[in-house]
């Protein structure tokens, strides 16, 4: 009996313990993390500037943005843009670094240090390194097409948005590709080497083991590197906000960069803050990703069932 | 005979494969190169522009100038502050996190899990940044980088959370069961047995930490707006552009650039193998 009073003794004592190391963090998740969102959700409703009185407008602010603001429409085809862009390019660069480097090359370990190299370091330096190296008159980059007899004139990189944007895209690819090739490499080394000899023995060459045991055995992997390269572009605000900072006339704006400027504005054009409109646009967007996902991870299923 | 027929098949395949790596190496390290190297050159030499990358004379006092005249003396011991902070924080909060997550068997800890999960898929970015600052107005913590350090630490990074906890979970039970038995509490448990062998997780969580720390910007940015001695280096650097004076000062930023890039370079550079396994490991599994 007093075995059994101890241990439930110290079985309580055990919860309180969890419990209370767990508080700060968890109070620290509600005040940075959840607090916010209801603000969103609660300032939405309403015409506020930061200062004066808020006015209770109800879903005014809704109704501007999806029928009134091409900008903000605009934006968003410029994120899905540089979103699909990026997948389509970076994702099979990234996996044929992967499949290079761990196949047994020469240096390969010197390749993997060089090409994780750019994610290492802060997105708004790179932002701030590639406008300087794309810069119309000095850039490197014109200099260098200049030398090689490509270009007769400079090349004004952030003069339309088409040219924009796709510098953006390039610079974008450039800062991540190599976590993507890291991913890849880690779900190449867990398929299991005897697989490759078996289908060896079965007669099978390098490509068709490539598209017969390398691809559907990474598609767990790859469901997940999708969606984490789709979420990551959709919230891609550093890299456009110093390189592009919406140039030319706003046409490059991105949707995080866009709502960004309605709660702080950036740079030059600091006139326009409305947090209620800001609010209103978060949610929408927030809801767009939401659906999304849900929808990826609906049809994707199939990719972690293989 | 058809030995030999394969080899020279192979061959330009493999040749083709280097080339294309060497390319690709050329593209990564051009753009660090051409700071490192351009920020010794005058101003006029980086004006004038032209594809030779070496400086024709090595002007080592653009340091001395950025140091000193655009301040990244300050800056950078702004950005070791904070940074040494939420390393030492996050290192903190997410093995404690990891051990809860993973061992915890109150209804608390499983509904604080979840919503922590829900979070990841809801999660609004940029956008949190405003009521994030509001909150720090409150706590008098606006204007300093203590805002920032107290979001990143206490702010429930989900992936460390969740890097914390696949780790965790893979440390045996037994070991637990047999500190309980000797009389170890829950909390006792964590602090004599299971942190002292998550060295390689702490090494990892410190890693990342340091790197999203030192490379943060929006953040800081937000905090330190009217507050230039208080910008952590990569929000002055940036500032150097958005004020202007970078457009007619490019040697200064880009020493200022070469300041902020090369810590993170070396730490890289010695610590690659713990950088790239634990962010492997924590998307993979996590």
């Amino acid at each position: 009996m007093a075995k059994i009073l101890r241990k439930r003794n110290y079985d309580a004592v055990g919860k309180t313990q969890e419990i209370l190391m767990l508080l700060p963090m968890f109070i620290g998740f509600l005040m940075f993390v959840v607090y916010p969102i209801l603000w969103v959700l609660r300032w939405a409703l309403y015409d506020y500037g930061g200062y004066g009185a808020p006015i209770y407008i109800g879903f005014e602010n809704f109704i501007r943005a999806l029928t009134r603001d091409n900008k903000f429409w605009l934006a968003l085809i410029n994120t899905f843009y540089l979103a699909v862009m990026k997948l389509v390019i970076e994702l099979p660069l990234a996996l044929a670094l992967a499949f290079f480097v761990n196949k047994k090359v020469k240096g390969s370990s010197f390749f993997r240090v060089v090409f994780f190299l750019p994610t290492v370091f802060s997105v708004a330096v790179i932002g701030l390194v590639f406008t300087i190296l794309f810069s119309a008159y000095n850039g490197m980059v014109n200099a260098f097409l200049s030398f090689l007899g490509l270009i007769k004139e400079n090349i004004n990189w952030f003069g339309t948005r088409f040219m924009s944007l796709n510098v953006v895209l390039v610079v974008s690819i450039w800062s991540t590709f190599g976590l993507n090739m890291i991913y890849f490499l880690m779900g190449l080394q867990n398929i299991p080497k005897e697989l490759y000899e078996c289908s060896m023995l079965d007669g099978a060459s390098g490509l068709k083991q490539f598209f017969y045991i390398t691809i559907p055995l990474l598609a767990p992997v790859m469901q997940v590197i999708i969606l984490l390269s789709l979420l990551g572009t959709m919230k891609i605000t550093d890299l456009l906000l110093v390189m592009t900072n919406g140039q030319p006339g706003g046409q490059t704006e991105a949707v995080m960069t866009y709502i960004f400027k309605f709660f702080f504005g950036y740079g030059s054009n600091s006139a326009r803050m409305s947090y209620g409109y800001g609010s209103a646009l978060s949610i929408i967007t927030a809801v767009i990703l939401g659906i999304l996902t849900v929808i990826y991870l609906k049809n994707s299923q199939k990719m972690k069932d293989v | 005979m058809e030995k030999k027929q394969m080899k020279i098949s192979i061959r330009p395949a493999r040749i083709c494969i280097y080339v294309f790596l060497i390319l690709m190496t050329f593209i990564c390290l051009f753009p660090i190169l051409y700071i490192v190297l351009d920020s010794f050159k005058t101003n006029s030499e980086i004006m004038v522009g032209g594809v030779g990358l070496l400086p024709k004379v090595w002007h080592f006092e653009n340091y001395s100038k950025a140091w000193k005249l655009a301040n990244f003396s300050r800056y950078t011991y702004n950005s070791l502050y904070m940074s040494l902070f939420i390393v030492l924080g996050s290192i903190a909060t997410a093995t404690v996190e990891g051990y809860i997550f993973s061992r915890g068997t109150t209804k608390f800890s499983k509904i604080v899990y979840g919503m922590v999960l829900a979070s990841l898929f809801i999660s609004i970015g940029a956008m949190s940044l405003y009521p994030q600052l509001g909150l720090a107005k409150m706590l008098k913590l606006n204007g300093t980088l203590w805002g920032v350090i107290v979001i990143h630490v206490f702010g429930m990074n989900a992936t460390q959370a969740f890097l914390a906890t696949s780790f965790i979970n893979q440390i045996p039970k037994e070991l637990d069961e047999a500190a309980r038995i000797d009389g170890c509490s829950f909390a006792r448990i964590f602090s004599s047995i299971i942190f002292p062998i998550t060295k390689p997780l702490i090494a990892t969580i410190g890693l990342i930490s340091f790197r999203d720390a030192w490379s943060d910007y929006l953040l800081p940015y937000v905090f330190t707006i009217s507050k230039p001695a208080r910008m952590p280096l990569v929000v002055g650097v940036v500032n150097l552009k958005t004020t202007g004076i970078a457009a007619s000062s490019w040697d200064i930023a880009l020493a200022g650039i070469s300041i902020s890039i090369i810590p993170m370079l070396v730490v890289y550079l010695f610590l690659n193998r713990f950088f790239i396994d634990g962010l492997t490991e924590g998307a993979v599994k996590g």
